[in-house]
């Protein structure tokens, strides 16, 4: 019987929130953050196989889509960093009122954006 | 295991369309989940006009309004329809709420009604919720002492106020159904309205069974499938906190 009776829709028809919204965001770039802490470990392993590995990578930073991985994981990293302190916050006890946490919420996600730009901006990255 | 999309019986069609009869100038279009057991068809969404001009402030006002004068084959649980019991928790407008305290003025646009996802529909807007009481009776909820005293059992103003926030609880299964990690994991993860109950008894002064109830409730799949995503605070018609008793009963498991 149990079978035959349908499942009732679930993500397809409930509402986002900016809580959860981060919470699956968190996940995604702790996923990519691991890809690409495996990618650098690569490039490293690359340079000690001599200059001529060195200028491959360096032109490929160069083009469009080595200057947005580069952003993109500057991102991910500060996204995660943020939210990360927001667990930290939350293993304490701290912030679970809805607003509270909707507040702590959007300073993540506009302060990941935020950390980013400052980043490249100081370490002249792209440049 | 997680299942984005729902399996082929549960694919939802488009149902019939009921038309407004009375000529009123205030209409509504109420969307409405339909599936009917007795048949072998798939769940349609069947959409109704409703007058609006005659039809009290709730959505279990609409409800009342769809099965007494429109189509009285409409299933879904009310009872008290004051925000007590329990019984008329759906989904509506995309968000888990009692449909006796959920104003329709509140919702834009046409009104989706649901029953509360990932539960298996018995007909209608009723779920099937019979693992999430077995889970709550393995919290064992009720008072566990050795005092045999004639007396009442006497609680301090403060131990007792640790309470608040808890005891509301009405068990109307919103917040557990509203939470991603009790989808994919409902039959391990115990869920908010399970584990509120649970640090409703670790914290009451007069229960001496607390070190067995934190021993019990500290498991991988138990507890520590919460991640934090808070839908089910967000859901809480009762305006209670599940996310921070669950966290709570984290915090205790850490420092004891």
């Amino acid at each position: 019987m149990k079978d035959k009776n349908p499942l009732s829709p679930h993500i397809q028809i409930y509402n986002w929130h900016i809580s959860s919204l981060i919470s699956i965001s968190h996940r995604i770039t702790g996923i990519i953050n691991i890809i690409i802490i495996t990618l650098i470990c690569f490039w490293l392993a690359f340079l000690l196989f001599g200059t001529k590995n060195y200028e491959l990578i360096f032109n490929f930073f160069g083009t469009f889509i080595g200057k947005f991985l580069i952003v993109g994981s500057i991102w991910s990293f500060s996204f995660q960093a943020l939210s990360e302190i927001r667990h930290l916050f939350w293993d304490l006890g701290f912030g679970f009122e809805i607003k509270t946490s909707n507040i702590t919420g959007l300073i993540v996600i506009f302060g990941s954006f935020i950390l980013t730009i400052f980043l490249i901006l100081s370490k002249n990255i792209l440049l | 295991m997680v299942q984005i999309n729902l399996p082929k019986n549960s694919k939802i069609q488009k149902g019939k369309y009921y038309k407004d009869n009375t000529g009123s100038n205030n209409i509504r279009k109420v969307n409405v989940y339909r599936w009917d057991p007795s048949t072998e068809e798939n769940p349609r969404i069947d959409t109704y006009e409703v007058d609006m001009n005659n039809c009290p402030s709730k959505v279990l006002d609409i409800l009342n309004k769809i099965k007494n004068e429109i189509d009285p084959s409409l299933a879904y649980r009310r009872s008290c329809s004051h925000g007590v019991c329990g019984s008329c928790a759906m989904n509506m407008d995309g968000k888990n709420g009692l449909a006796c305290t959920k104003s329709h003025s509140e919702i834009k646009g046409d009104i989706n009604i649901y029953p509360l996802p990932h539960l298996k529909v018995l007909k209608d807007l009723i779920g099937d919720l019979s693992i999430l009481y077995k889970q709550y009776e393995s919290v064992e909820p009720w008072l566990k002492t050795s005092k045999k005293s004639e007396k009442e059992n006497i609680q301090s103003m403060e131990d007792r106020s640790k309470l608040d926030g808890l005891y509301e609880c009405i068990m109307c299964a919103c917040c557990s159904t509203a939470c991603p990690s009790y989808w994919w994991n409902g039959e391990k993860y115990l869920g908010p309205a399970v584990l509120l109950q649970a640090y409703r008894w670790i914290i009451d002064s007069r229960d001496e069974d607390r070190k067995e109830r934190l021993k019990k409730v500290a498991d991988e799949l138990k507890l520590y499938r919460c991640h934090t995503i808070m839908n089910c605070t967000n859901a809480c018609p009762k305006g209670l906190n599940p996310a921070k008793a669950i966290a709570s009963i984290k915090k205790m498991l850490a420092t004891s």
